[in-house]
């Protein structure tokens, strides 16, 4: 017996919970899982990661689930170039004609779909940034030269949080594009997912009580985004999402964690989503996304 | 005496295959980084290690806990940091901030400045001067004193 999971046709952050729900459902009696993206029409670099980390997730022994590849031309071919299937093709049985393009570094994709294990992976991950992001940095989004180096540290801090804290490897992706439906302006985009132990696992033993009847996913957003703290009792630690912090806070960007049945969110003024949501479908380790817009008026 | 520390050179011996990296990211490097630092130091009788940063490209907030945080608490030897662009200082600070620590930074004409913690960096200065390992410039900066 096949479960059926859905991918929704506008796969972002927004129909992720969605995504995560048909997840749950499909998942609670351990049978083979079909992800069925045919009808897909877009998907941001948040729902290829996460995509991918869903089929991580699902993998049972030698049993890979199943993914239905999109049928339009142009969102096979996105996919394709933002690197999708080359990691898709480790996780998946892919059915549908998938193009044989490789991952391209064209102008919008600063980053194709790229994994993390290690800390070599994150050293080449800021490497090829800096290389390919200064100029879309600056003359795109109007951020200050100096900016480049920032974005390459929050960057590296992102994808640092899955090889430190997830027990498993995990994938990320940076993307520049018109933001349309909120902005009317450029943004550039970092998604990072694993489906690792999450925030709550790696924080409780050394939160749990502090936190008492509270604890949980999203305590251990609020204890890991807000207040900084680390499972690793060396006091330097926890500065690599405060760093993060604040280079957004600088730059009027958005972070959004989300771990287990929760998400947190440094909402700007330009967004109206919500800065901490529980009681969210279940979905394993953490799907981070951060959104720098282009500088100037930033209404919403 | 001063220990001159070319910390891009170090960070090529630290990592594998680190001739293709330039930047000091990730806690493991940081580690390594500094273990070697450290090493380099006690081999000698070094009052000052003048780490160098030319040619080191992003410092993230990991590592500038990892090597100069931990350097600076572990106080092996007074720590002036050269070649330090904006971008690496836009790490160190608010490292350096969050920990009440200071280091100082040697600017190309040798004058000397404090970052991080503004009560740590006037301890830092004060000491310094107390051990006649910097002095006041006509100029009204501070240099050190050793070549």
């Amino acid at each position: 017996m096949t479960r059926l999971v859905e991918v929704p046709a506008q796969f972002d952050d927004r129909s992720f919970d969605q995504f995560a729900g048909s997840f749950v459902a499909a998942t609670d009696d351990g049978e083979r899982l079909l992800f069925d993206a045919h009808a897909a029409e877009w998907a941001s670099p948040y729902g290829l990661v996460g995509l991918l980390a869903a089929g991580q997730a699902a993998r049972h022994g030698a049993d890979k689930p199943l993914l239905t590849a999109p049928t339009q031309a142009e969102v096979l071919s996105y996919w394709a170039r933002a690197g999708f299937f080359r990691e898709a093709a480790e996780l998946f049985e892919i059915h549908g004609r998938v193009p044989k393009v490789k991952a391209q570094d064209e102008s919008d994709v600063l980053l194709p779909v790229t994994p993390v294990r290690a800390a070599e992976d994150v050293h080449a991950v800021v490497s090829k940034i800096q290389q390919r992001a200064s100029a879309i940095l600056a003359s795109e989004l109007g951020l200050d030269p100096k900016a480049t180096m920032g974005f390459a540290m929050a960057l590296s801090e992102a994808c640092q949080n899955i090889v430190e804290h997830a027990g498993t490897g995990g994938w990320v992706a940076v993307q520049a594009y018109s933001w349309r439906r909120k902005l009317a302006r450029r943004v550039v985009v970092i998604a990072v997912a694993d489906a690792g132990v999450g925030f709550r696992h790696s924080l409780e033993p050394t939160q749990s009580k502090r936190f008492g009847a509270r604890w949980g996913d999203a305590a251990a957003l609020e204890a890991a985004l807000i207040q900084g703290v680390s499972r690793f009792r060396d006091p330097g630690r926890g500065q690599g999402l405060a760093g993060i912090r604040r280079y957004l806070t600088r730059w009027d960007g958005k972070i959004a964690i989300r771990s287990g049945t929760a998400r947190i969110a440094i909402v700007p003024k330009w967004d109206d989503d919500v800065p901490l949501k529980d009681g969210l479908p279940s979905f394993p380790g953490a799907q981070v996304l951060i959104i720098i817009p282009e500088q100037g008026s930033t209404k919403p | 005496m001063i220990q001159h520390i070319d910390v891009h050179a170090v960070l090529q011996e630290s990592v594998p295959g680190g001739g293709s990296y330039a930047d000091l990211v990730t806690r493991p490097t940081g580690r390594v980084v500094r273990e070697r630092i450290e090493r380099a130091i006690a081999a000698g009788d070094v009052a000052v290690a003048r780490m160098d940063f030319t040619g080191v490209g992003c410092i993230d907030y990991s590592c500038a806990d990892e090597i100069v945080a931990k350097l600076l608490r572990g106080r092996p030897a007074v720590l002036v940091l050269s070649g330090i662009s904006d971008a690496h200082r836009e790490a160190i600070e608010p490292v350096l901030a969050g920990h009440g620590l200071a280091a100082l930074i040697e600017g190309a004409g040798g004058a000397l400045e404090t970052l991080g913690a503004p009560e740590a960096a006037a301890v830092l200065l004060e000491e310094l001067v107390a051990r006649r390992l910097a002095a006041r410039t006509p100029g009204g900066t501070f240099a050190l004193t050793l070549a």
